[in-house]
């Protein structure tokens, strides 16, 4: 059962990389918001692993994406940050659930009004993050906040659009 | 000492993550301009690799918009060709080629990547020292001013866009020739800002800004967009002016790098007024 989740999490590592890279940094908004879907990766991964690992592997992933576009460091550090703040998410927007053994974060297991109130914390805390360290000051606050607000609810959308698309099937 | 340990392992995912922090700020601040020639060359073999793929499908798709716009540039082109002019009998001495010296040349190129979401944008082109590119090259596209080469491998170079936080462009605005700079404050991929026009000028909305030339990066008359807005705040001595590039940078495919041929020249003279 282990195995399974691996090769699947595996999966949509690579998937999520290519679908960032090559569908949605192609899209824009006027210029403004740009949607950024590989935060779906850590927001579901399983509860059980160890909040080490989800770091690495957050890193893992960010650095993919920075590979790709060219932008060192930035993605890097937005994806660690989210994966350290996760464990607040699931905190904070609790649910009885979320504690019993073999519970998937997703729309199937907690249902779609806690999954878009933990996605839109995580997907928030990434951007919030992202842009500001893109704009490596204060100068343009209010500006960026601005790209912070559109970028998070593009997202948001589009991540919870595809869970609901590549949710596996209830029996 | 068992403390320190049983400190570090109880809050060990703090230390993970402000472990890793570093490690991805310390990639941040090292990618300044001079060290992406070596992130080219090392770590885009491969990412490049896939990325020449999608852009070679994503062009063939834009091919069409492509032929029609090279087919316009190629008959304005045409029209400047000698045979294309009337000759009245004895003007025809006076342009032989002998006369000229030919000041700039182009090298053809594609874009592999391109951004213009982010607040410090770069592409990357196909051609690299083998093709005889080298930094601080020009780089415009058929619309108009694209950036200028920050670095060099050997297949590929990359390009400060203009639309980055530290670029500067020397301007002038067709109408009166008066010159200034041009930068981009990040707000709109598509608005740029005009400095350094003394308040005493006439503007008039819908000028266009064309460069210098005073740059030998770019030759003059290269066009980089048109006066959107202006405003005069009271007490400033400078205008602040809005300006749409004519170029869509969301949209280009296709560009040209400028070759100073006589930039060598250039450089000793100005060594000599420097020397004195």
């Amino acid at each position: 059962m282990l195995n399974r989740s691996f090769f699947i999490n595996i999966l949509r590592f690579i998937a999520v990389v290519l679908a960032q890279v090559f569908i949605f940094n192609k899209l824009n908004f006027g210029g403004i918001a740009n949607p950024m879907i590989y935060p779906l990766f850590i927001i579901l991964l399983p509860f059980e692993t160890n909040n080490n690992l989800n770091l690495i592997v957050a890193f893992m992933l960010g650095l993919s994406v920075d590979l790709f576009t060219g932008s060192m460091g930035l993605h890097t550090s937005a994806a660690v940050f989210t994966a350290f703040i996760r464990p607040l998410a699931y905190r904070v927007i609790s649910s009885n659930r979320v504690y019993e053994s073999g519970i998937k974060p997703g729309i199937n297991d907690l249902g779609i009004r806690w999954f878009i109130s933990y996605t839109f914390f995580l997907v928030f805390a990434h951007h919030f993050f992202f842009f500001y360290i893109e704009s490596f000051s204060f100068n343009e606050f209010w500006h960026t906040l601005l790209k912070i607000i559109i970028s998070t609810l593009l997202s948001s959308l589009f991540i919870i659009i595809l869970d609901f698309i590549f949710k596996p099937h209830k029996k | 000492m068992r403390n320190l340990i049983s400190f570090i392992i109880k809050y060990s995912f703090l230390f993970v993550f402000l472990f890793l922090e570093i490690i991805a700020f310390s990639l941040l601040v090292s990618n300044n301009s001079y060290q992406r020639s070596a992130y080219i060359s090392a770590s885009n073999k491969l990412t490049s690799n896939i990325q020449n793929t999608v852009s070679e499908t994503t062009d063939y798709i834009g091919l069409k918009d492509v032929n029609e716009k090279l087919a316009t540039e190629n008959a304005f082109l045409r029209s400047q060709l000698l045979e294309s002019n009337l000759w009245k009998a004895d003007s025809l001495l006076q342009h032989i080629d002998t006369q000229k010296t030919q000041f700039y040349s182009y090298i053809h190129s594609q874009i592999i990547s391109n951004s213009f979401q982010s607040r410090d944008n770069y592409l990357i082109l196909d051609k690299g020292i083998s093709d005889g590119v080298e930094v601080e090259m020009g780089v415009i596209s058929s619309d108009g001013i694209v950036g200028i080469v920050n670095s060099v491998s050997e297949n590929f170079c990359s390009v400060i866009s203009i639309l980055h936080s530290k670029s500067a462009i020397d301007a002038k605005i067709t109408s009166n020739k008066y010159t200034g700079t041009c930068f981009w404050p990040g707000s709109d991929y598509r608005l740029g800002e005009l400095k350094n026009i003394p308040s005493h000028t006439k503007l008039t909305k819908g000028d266009t800004v064309v460069t210098s030339g005073n740059s030998s990066i770019f030759p003059p008359e290269i066009p980089i967009g048109f006066i959107n807005d202006f405003k005069l705040k009271p007490g400033r001595s400078f205008y602040n002016i809005e300006i749409q590039y004519n170029t869509d940078y969301n949209r280009i495919s296709h560009v040209y790098i400028i070759h100073n041929l006589l930039k060598g020249e250039l450089k000793k003279i100005k060594e000599v007024r420097d020397a004195k």
